[in-house]
């Protein structure tokens, strides 16, 4: 499951993590498909590469869960386009999921990393 | 498989649907910004858009797995529904046995009526085309005799069949019952008289052999007979090599030319026979005597109302070229379905509406207990919604639970349905056409499933939607019950009202008639049916062919049967009362100015042996009955009844007066009268007697009316002699088939059947509306009064009496029922004269039924407050007050 992944490569998405980097990303504000996928890319500096499609998918499940809204706009380029908004259940749903998320990367870490408590005998 | 199926045509829903166009057009732009931003970073156009492509990954699977997102959505919410549904009802178990138990009787009963009407009322009948298949009546409008489906005379059925371009063709037919005898018992056999057109129209086929061709109408080309499956089966043990062979009808042999196929029964449910009517060439001119039904099968494209048409103009072309036997004559096409279901529809209808009401007040009740439970779950409510549910949600939530009980209800409801079927075939009485036909077939269940599903939302929806009106806060904050309480309250009054009200219109319907009934029993039949044993015993035969040859038979077997111990006195009649719509016989009254044509004097008419009136305890008002001493030879004479003496002799003394039969240009033989009896109900027991004259069987001539029907009095218990009779009979011909054994008493029952059993069922539907609004009134002030224990504690500790507060509860009740009570007198003052033709003697809006009904329902609502009220009465003040 561990990405055999090394310095410098670009990461793929841990499976569930895609729905928590949305919900955090539309923190910022109201945003489109392409804009989300944009600013994660960018943000986390290339390394976490999404397949824009597989987008799509997600923002459907999120939307049904009633943790964003949708509606249509105008991009910056004047462009018809629909915009996500994280709803009032997505924030507490973020909020839920990104403690959830810390729990789980800390427990990760610490099998990883070799313990104190490991090297006694 | 039938679930991906099911995914499948969802899929089909939404890939037409706005939320495709949307992700469309929302992909598109998508890519068409990468590729713009890809430009600006300089790369070629193709280049760009290739880049784009590749960010994107699969377009298609991108697409399809964002629909599958939705359904994936929706089925699994569904399933969440169902099963938090089911968990719910699981939980509180009385709740859900009580609803599904009222729901179940709803729609049980409601799917028990429907397969009645659809079988009877809306299904085909079983043969090809059955749209085209009329039935054509003479339309009779005179002075003094109107019939609009009258029986047609053989010379208009000759005329009709040639001269028309409407009918492919038309078949004509003649109930007979023929004794079969040779190999066992002799047996009474039902059969028709037929012309080959018959099976033609019907498009019927033999199953073995063949049936009648135009040949065999022909008269003497020989005596055929077509028998059905059953009696093929039954009596000759489906004998494969029954073709040819020869059988015994009246003492004349048969060959039987063919078998009809199972199930087939034209006209009658219990014709076995047919055989040709083969009409000689003086009865096809024959145009006086009306004793032909005829069926025929419109050409294809025609309408009843174009055939109508022509029909009548050839009517009118008769009546101008034989003005005394055509006058007043039109003709009456009458579609051959509405022929079989038009006299059942009011009973179907008038039953259908009552169960559908009754269905509406389960409804109600049902609506009430959910109003019921949403008070105890407007907690649950309330943290579903702080967790993000919104409106909707909640609200499919509840109605998947509504629908879910209303299924349950349905399931177990189609199982009452079932023994109601079995129950309705076996309580039917015998007017109903098609009743074999009637089954939980796939029209009924899906009607069932229908009115359910429906049922579901409708109770639901009420209850559902006050759950989510209130605010979220406010139904976590403590003591909201009370605050949401009004307007659930309001509701609830409403649904008790209308239960009221419904359940008022019900009872009205039984207790009209039940009114009904009761008078019936009560009316004078003009005889006594106690005591009489009655059987059917009908001599034919050679030895029978001469009038005095049946006279000496009913006179020997009435003395053998009058030696025999326990009986009183036996006599014959043509058709005993009660029993079968006779015709009537035109008169001329010796001495008085002859009628203009068309006008001639009518009276029905039946022919007795001597002893019948002392039989059946007729009274003789004046004169004499008839003695074996009036003979051929004698004077002829008649008796007639005293509706016949009021309405021909008003103030004048019939006796010795001479009439004679047909009109004043008809050469028959004055008869003098000398005797008049009393009336009787003669067709049913609801008609009015109408004016009869009786002719002696000593004297009379006519082989077709013999005497049929035999009566008997006696001294212990009628059925007790049966076989005595028997016995005595076969003394006098042992090749005579005795039929139809049955007490007058029984005989009476079964005319009065159709009411019995349209009765039966109101009854029990006012019954079930009756507990169900009790019951509804009942919950409510329960819940009211559980509402009003701080109140009601406050007010005990201010010094109210017990009687103060049985008063306040009683009269809250009162109120509602009340109002109930009189917007249901108001419906049923509108809806009961829709049922005018299933009463007897009542009006549809009888006042004291309505009275009696009005106080009834107000009886059991205030029993309904009662329990509560006696309740609130031991309310403790210090309990109440500490417990808020």
């Amino acid at each position: 499951m561990a990405p055999k992944a090394q310095m410098g490569e670009r990461l793929e998405l841990l499976q569930g993590t895609l729905d928590l980097l949305i919900l955090r990303t539309l923190r910022w504000g109201p945003m489109h498909g392409h804009g989300i996928a944009k600013f994660i890319e960018r943000t986390s500096q290339d390394i976490l590469k999404i397949e824009h499609g597989s987008l799509y998918p997600a923002l459907q499940r999120l939307l049904q869960e009633g943790w964003i809204k949708a509606e249509w706009g105008t991009s910056t380029n004047k462009r018809r386009a629909r915009f996500y908004r994280l709803t009032v259940a997505g924030r507490r749903q973020l909020t839920a999921e990104h403690s959830r998320w810390e729990r789980f990367t800390e427990a990760v870490a610490r099998i990883l990393r070799p313990s104190a408590a490991e090297e006694q005998p | 498989m039938r679930w991906r199926r099911t995914l499948g045509k969802l899929a089909a829903i939404f890939r037409r649907g706005r939320v495709e166009r949307e992700l469309e057009e929302e992909v598109r732009a998508h890519l068409e910004m990468e590729e713009e931003e890809n430009r600006a970073a300089g790369r070629e156009r193709e280049e760009a858009r290739y880049a784009a492509r590749r960010a994107f990954g699969n377009v298609t699977r991108a697409k399809e797995m964002s629909r599958e997102m939705w359904l994936y959505r929706w089925a699994e919410d569904f399933f969440q529904d169902v099963r938090y549904a089911l968990r719910t009802l699981g939980k509180s178990p009385g709740f859900a046995a009580v609803a599904v138990l009222t729901l179940a009787l709803g729609t049980g009963a409601n799917t028990a009526i429907f397969s009645a009407v659809y079988a009877v009322l809306l299904k085909a009948l079983p043969f090809p085309e059955p749209d085209r298949l009329v039935m054509v009546w003479e339309d009779v409008r005179l002075p003094n005799y109107q019939n609009e489906q009258n029986e047609v005379t053989p010379g208009n059925f000759a005329e009709w069949r040639s001269q028309n371009t409407v009918f492919e063709d038309m078949g004509a037919y003649r109930n007979r019952s023929y004794n079969l005898t040779g190999s066992g018992e002799p047996v009474r056999v039902e059969g028709e008289l037929v012309t080959s057109g018959l099976f033609s129209v019907l498009r019927e086929n033999a199953a073995i052999g063949r049936v009648f061709t135009a040949d065999e109408d022909q008269p003497g080309s020989g005596h055929v007979a077509v028998m059905s499956e059953g009696l093929w089966k039954s009596r000759f043990g489906g004998d494969a090599q029954i073709l040819g062979k020869t059988i015994l009808l009246d003492g004349v042999s048969y060959t039987v030319i063919g078998v009809m196929p199972p199930g087939f029964h034209f006209p009658d449910p219990d014709d076995q026979l047919w055989v040709p009517m083969a009409l000689s060439e003086q009865e096809l001119n024959n145009r006086g005597s009306h004793y032909l039904d005829i069926v025929a099968r419109l050409k294809a494209g025609v309408t009843t109302a174009r055939a109508q048409a022509e029909m009548n103009t050839i009517a009118r072309h008769l009546t101008e070229m034989y003005p005394t036997t055509n006058a007043g004559q039109t003709v009456n096409v009458v579609p051959l379905h509405e022929e079989i279901a038009g006299p059942v529809r009011p009973t179907l209808l008038a039953l259908l509406g009552a169960v559908g009401l009754v269905l509406v007040i389960v409804c109600a009740n049902v609506a009430n207990l959910l109003l019921g439970r949403a008070s105890v779950r407007h907690r649950e409510m309330g943290i579903r919604w702080a967790l993000g549910a919104g409106r909707t949600r909640i609200l499919r939530q509840l109605l998947t639970e509504s629908v879910l009980l209303a299924l349950l209800g349905c399931a177990l409801g189609l199982l009452l349905a079932r023994w109601g079927v079995a129950a309705l075939k076996l309580l039917s009485p015998p007017h109903i056409p098609r009743l074999e036909e009637i089954s939980l077939n796939g029209p009924v269940h899906a009607f069932s499933l229908g009115i359910s599903v429906f049922a579901g939302l409708i109770f639901g929806l009420a209850p559902a939607l006050e759950a989510v009106r209130g605010k979220v806060h406010d139904s976590l904050k403590e003591g909201a019950r009370e605050s949401a309480g009004g307007a659930r309250m309001r509701t609830r009054n409403t649904l008790v009202v209308m239960e009221t009200a419904l359940g008022v219109m019900v009872v009205i319907g039984a207790g009209l008639l039940l009114r009904s009934f009761l008078l019936m029993e009560r009316t004078s039949l003009g005889f006594q049916p106690k005591n009489v044993l009655t059987f059917r015993v009908i001599p034919r035969g050679e030895r029978y062919a001469k009038p005095s040859g049946r006279s000496a038979f009913y006179q020997q077997a009435i003395q053998r049967i009058e030696a025999l111990p326990g009986v009183k006195s036996a006599a014959a009649i043509t058709f005993i009362p009660l029993t079968f719509v006779r015709g009537s016989k035109g008169f001329t009254i010796e001495g008085r100015v002859p009628p203009a044509p068309g006008q001639v004097l009518m009276a029905g008419y039946d022919v007795v042996s001597p002893g019948y009136f002392e039989t059946m305890q007729i009274p003789v008002l004046e004169g004499r009955d008839f003695s074996w001493s009036d003979t051929p030879q004698t004077q002829p004479v008649i008796v007639i009844n005293a509706a016949m003496a009021r309405r021909d002799w008003p103030g004048e003394d019939p006796l010795g007066k001479r009439i004679r039969q047909g009109g004043p240009e008809e050469e028959f033989p004055w008869m003098t009268i000398v005797g008049v009896v009393g009336d009787i109900r003669e067709f049913d027991v609801m008609t009015q007697p109408r004016p009869t004259m009786y002719f002696p069987i000593t004297q009379w001539p006519d082989s077709y009316h013999v005497l049929r029907d035999w009566v008997v009095r006696t001294a212990g218990n009628p059925l007790g002699i049966a076989a005595a009779i028997r016995g005595a009979i076969w003394e006098v011909d042992k090749d005579l088939p005795i039929s139809r054994v049955r007490s007058m008493e029984q005989v009476r029952s079964l005319s009065v059947a159709p009411q019995r059993f349209n009765l039966l069922l109101f009854a029990l539907f006012a019954a079930l509306a009756l507990a169900l609004a009790a019951v509804g009134i009942y919950g409510v002030m329960a819940y009211s009064v559980a509402q009003r224990t701080r109140e009601i504690g406050i007010r005990v500790a201010l010094g109210a009496q017990h009687g103060d507060i049985l008063r306040l509860v009683v009269a809250q009740g009162a109120r509602l029922a009340v109002l109930g009570v009189m917007i249901g007198l108001g419906g049923a003052f509108a809806l009961t004269r829709l049922m005018a033709g299933l009463l007897y003697g009542v009006p549809p809006t009888d006042p004291l039924t309505f009275a009696g009904v009005a106080a009834l329902l107000a009886g059991a609502a205030l029993l309904a407050c009662y329990i509560p009220a006696r309740r609130a009465t031991r309310v403790d003040p210090i309990v109440a007050l500490r417990h808020e």
